[in-house]
């Protein structure tokens, strides 16, 4: 009985724990997609303003050159375009951030600057095209440093408080 | 380029909104071996030019030709259709929206009208469109059989400078097109060196750069480039023994044109105008005829179809008369 008492006790903390674990370390995976983000649109802004690639290849171009999950955005939108089924860039984008979001830890602060883009991503020219991608850049950076300060203030307290949860839920059942 | 029937549906109608696709695509083979312009105009009816005939197709998807009845372009139709041409990357196509066109896969030139932003005389760029056109490119292998037989010099053979004249739609640039071609595979003579000065990328059709319509061999384009800029440049690094250049006007094309008849590179082009007086009133051709720069001038008209030749003019023995 005690044994498994015992086991019980163990699965709660440890239930619990990695709980707060995984909060916490989607914190730190929410400010490396942030940061990827930031250095793929960096690089899909020269395709388009220097080297006048057509959206769909630099699209294709920045998901080769970008890491997961990152890449499932330009690697579905591209797609959607390739496919010549009268799609705009406007839904291929929402269907690349939709395809990111089943494996980002992103949160809709963040997808919202992202959605801002889709009216206007290739629509323009070159110049209007720089102008809205500094802007992006922009958002997406003061995302990124308030990504940091919450990884700061509340990393440990998600660590630690998943175990100390579990340590309470088991206190408050015996 | 696909077969005739095919050319629409395959190389055009894809770059259409799916509502105007819907409805178009559902037409005969011989209609789409008639077409020759689809026009989409913001708030009027879908227009479609077969022929000398205009047509219009009912929301429900059958063609009639009282105008009226057709299906009403929206500004849906107006944005996916700009964003489907432009494979959403209107930012790649500056250049050309500066000119008007846009020229899609298959050599087609889709014309766009909308708020145009100039500086000056120099347009910058192109927004709010609320017009687009699109003119199917057509291959007509021997178009010009009938006016080659009439350019070689009836002694040694050689080709004889010449000016093809026409009003607009009667053919020109079709022929010009199979003249690069039959000059270039050596048809009936040997094959010979030719430039496509091809300023409105209509004659190759080039995408990217590369031709989309068959020029021949020994043919090489200078895509987009203007004419009078182009004719030097060919006469300098492309050794042509032919160049071709469509739609000459400005004075600097003359000019350009003399430079090459003097430096012995054979030239053919086009000019608008439906006869020889209308011809001789346009501004500097005059001179450029009195001088004798062209010894053949060819008119053609729309009377058996595009292409058909009005009459020939042989301008020295035309002089001497």
């Amino acid at each position: 009985m005690i044994g498994l008492k015992l086991v019980g006790i163990s699965l709660i903390i440890s239930g619990f724990g990695g709980w707060g674990l995984a909060g916490a370390r989607r914190m730190d995976r929410r400010v490396g997609e942030l940061r990827d983000l930031r250095i793929a649109l960096g690089f899909l802004e020269k395709e388009i303003t220097t080297m006048y690639t057509p959206l769909s290849l630099a699209l294709q171009r920045t998901q080769e050159f970008s890491d997961l999950p990152v890449a499932h955005l330009f690697r579905d939108s591209a797609s959607a375009l390739e496919m010549k089924q009268g799609a705009t860039i406007r839904e291929a984008w929402r269907q690349g951030i939709a395809s990111m979001l089943s494996h980002s830890a992103l949160l809709p602060g963040d997808i919202k600057v992202l959605e801002n883009a889709a009216g206007q991503l290739g629509m323009s020219n070159a110049s209007e095209q720089s102008k809205m991608f500094a802007l992006i850049q922009e958002e997406l950076k003061l995302q990124e440093e308030k990504a940091r300060d919450q990884v700061k203030s509340s990393r440990q307290l998600w660590s630690y408080g998943g175990f100390i949860m579990g340590a309470v839920v088991v206190i408050l059942l015996l | 380029m696909t077969s005739d029937h095919k050319t629409v549906p395959k190389e055009i109608l894809l770059y259409l909104s799916p509502r105007l696709r819907e409805i178009i695509e559902i037409q005969s083979e011989a209609f789409f071996c008639k077409l020759e312009e689809i026009r989409v105009r913001y708030g009027q009816p879908l227009l479609i030019r077969c022929g000398d005939e205009d047509w219009t197709v009912k929301p429900s998807g059958q063609a009639t030709r009282d105008i009226h009845l057709g299906y009403r372009v929206n500004e849906e139709d107006i944005y996916r259709t700009i964003a489907s041409i432009s494979d959403n990357s209107l930012y790649a196509f500056e250049e050309d929206i500066r000119r008007g066109f846009i020229t899609i896969p298959g050599g087609h030139r889709v014309g766009l009208a909308g708020s145009v932003i100039a500086e000056g005389d120099e347009v910058k760029n192109m927004k709010y469109f609320s017009g687009i056109c699109f003119r199917v490119a057509r291959q007509i292998p021997g178009a010009a059989s009938g006016i080659f037989k009439e350019m070689c010099d009836a002694g040694n053979g050689d080709l004889v400078n010449t000016l093809i004249i026409s009003p607009p739609r009667c053919g020109k640039t079709t022929i010009l097109r199979d003249l690069a071609l039959q000059i270039s595979s050596g048809k009936g003579r040997a094959p010979e060196n030719v430039v496509l000065v091809d300023e409105r990328s209509e004659l190759a059709g080039c995408f990217r750069g590369v031709p989309q319509l068959n020029v021949g061999p020994q043919t090489d384009v200078l895509d987009a480039c203007p004419k009078a800029v182009g004719m030097m440049m060919a006469i300098r690094s492309l050794s042509p023994r032919v160049i071709i250049c469509d739609e000459i006007g400005r004075q600097e094309d003359y000019i350009a044109v003399q430079e090459c008849i003097n430096a012995g590179v054979k030239v053919i082009c086009s000019v608008h105008a439906g006869s020889d007086d209308e011809l001789r009133r346009r501004p500097f051709i005059k001179d450029l005829l009195g001088g004798g720069a062209f010894k053949l001038g060819i008119v053609l008209s729309r009377s058996r179809g595009p292409g058909s030749i009005r009459e020939i003019i042989r301008w020295e023995e035309h002089d001497r008369a």
